[in-house]
């Protein structure tokens, strides 16, 4: 078997246009998951019973179902949900030309992504002792002072190794979103392929490219760990 | 008289773990209060800082009165602006420098400007000798100087008392002198002190008022002299013996 570097080199810098669509997907999604994903932590441990087990639902639902499905149920759904109620709201926009598939590629890993990053910063916030909140209010500051300055800052720290591992894993999850024609580096890849059947040399190219960015990605973690981290004073 | 406690009572579920205790404070005074364990002594304290909410029981802080079981949020802030509490397991915040540590309730808590807060956070880690470790996290500290730190924590924000929950329980022998001397040295300033502990040399020595607690109940007080020299109650005389032996058994042989 013959590979044609040449095609690879060249379908190598195609390849990478993706990149931008790949990493603004997983940004946009992790930034849109913090902070519901912070609420329904809270819920969790302070919430009400009812409070706690909704959102306790709403985790195991979605680890509990594959994303590929999650992805075909949304793509399906969504767009014709949007326009049955702009249909009744008597509006003509027609949002299946209207509407970027990248934007429903979000709602999903955001969706996806809010799950887990609940559970990470459950465990995150249950790490802090609890004294430390009963020495803010010992010294005067309200609890919620308390928590954005003391338990969260470290609580932060505590979850960063697992929030790591939530955007590789993201980086490399929405490779999915070609199922919703989005054209990210999976899809550009697939795309060049399809020309001349190098399938081999494109996904090659792919995989490389997404061993960069997760590789970058892990270093910018593991940078930003010992910095916030200093206070424990063992990086 | 600088604070009155009537009545203080807390189960919890069906737990009862104090019934009825009442206490006086005057300013100055430090008041130790000893006890067995699971006499419910902690609880007393953490019930005074509404760290736990009693079930009934009367507070008079300065000349303000308040139900310990029903205390609005801004009671509450009212009395936590005039006690401070040091902490057995000292509970500095991890991510804040000792003189962090020590301004955080000047700042974010009573709205002063840094470098004022600053100035006082200074002096009162001088006065608990860590001036020189303004700047360490509570990691690269020790046990005692950690301890120390939370004292200056709770002196910073000059508060009406003091509230040590056990403040050497946590801490290697070796570093229990070094808690005690800033204790001692705060009486002699004059400091208005609550302190829960183990401690008998120090109490003996430094409490101008000794409670001795069993069961959710203050068993015995007086001052320390007559507590030490001339317990009256059974239940004391055997704690006493107990802890100290040396001092309180008929020696197996008389010389």
């Amino acid at each position: 078997m013959e590979l044609d570097y040449e095609f690879m080199a060249r379908t190598f810098g195609e390849v990478w246009k993706g990149a931008g669509v790949t990493l603004s997907l997983t940004v946009l999604s992790l930034l849109l998951a913090f902070l519901p994903a912070f609420y329904l932590a809270v819920l969790r441990i302070r919430g009400n019973s009812s409070s706690s087990r909704l959102a306790a639902l709403y985790v195991s639902f979605v680890r509990g179902t594959p994303i590929i499905l999650q992805i075909l149920l949304l793509y399906s759904l969504l767009p014709s949900l949007i326009h049955a109620v702009l249909k009744a709201a008597g509006s003509s926009i027609n949002i299946f030309e209207t509407i970027d598939p990248f934007w429903y590629a979000v709602v999903v890993f955001a969706l996806n992504t809010t799950a887990l990053l609940t559970e990470v910063f459950r465990s995150a916030l249950l790490s802090i002792p609890k004294g430390q909140l009963e020495a803010g209010l010992s010294i005067g500051l309200s609890e919620v002072q308390t928590y954005l300055r003391v338990i969260i800052p470290q609580a932060l720290v505590v979850a960063l190794p697992a929030i790591c591992n939530i955007t590789v894993n993201l980086i490399k999850g929405t490779s999915l979103a070609f199922l919703m024609t989005v054209k990210d580096v999976m899809a550009l890849g697939k795309i060049a392929a399809s020309y001349g059947y190098n399938y081999i040399e494109a996904y090659l190219d792919v995989f490389l490219v997404y061993l960069v960015l997760c590789t970058l990605v892990q270093w910018s973690y593991h940078f930003a760990e010992r910095r916030l981290g200093a206070f424990r004073g063992n990086a | 008289m600088l604070m009155q406690i009537r009545g203080v009572r807390k189960s919890f579920q069906d737990n009862t773990v104090l019934r009825d205790v009442n206490m006086d404070l005057d300013r100055g005074n430090v008041v130790v209060i000893l006890g067995p364990s699971g006499s419910g002594k902690t609880t007393f304290l953490r019930c005074l800082n509404f760290l736990e909410q009693a079930d009934a029981g009367s507070m008079e802080l300065d000349g303000v009165k308040l139900d310990l079981s029903k205390a609005s949020s801004k009671e509450i802030a009212g009395v936590r602006k005039k006690t401070a509490f040091v902490f057995q397991n000292y509970n500095l915040f991890a991510n804040k420098t000792a003189l962090e540590n020590v301004t955080l309730g000047l700042t974010a808590g009573r709205g002063m400007a840094k470098d004022e807060a600053r100035k006082i956070g200074l002096r009162a880690l001088r006065k608990v000798g860590l001036a020189e470790r303004a700047d360490y996290y509570p990691s690269q500290l020790s046990g005692g100087q950690q301890q120390r730190v939370g004292i200056a924590r709770a002196i910073a924000v000059r508060p009406d008392v003091v509230l040590f929950d056990e403040p050497t329980s946590a801490l290697d022998p070796e570093l229990v002198g070094e808690v005690l001397q800033v204790m001692r040295s705060l009486a002699e300033e004059g400091m208005t002190m609550i302190v829960v502990t183990h401690e008998m040399k120090f109490a003996r020595e430094v409490a101008s008022h000794v409670i001795f607690m069993a069961d959710g109940v203050v068993v015995e007080e007086g001052t320390s002299e007559e507590f030490f020299t001339n317990p009256q109650q059974e239940r004391t005389k055997k704690f006493l013996k107990r802890i100290l032996p040396e001092t309180y058994e008929d020696p197996a042989v008389r010389i």
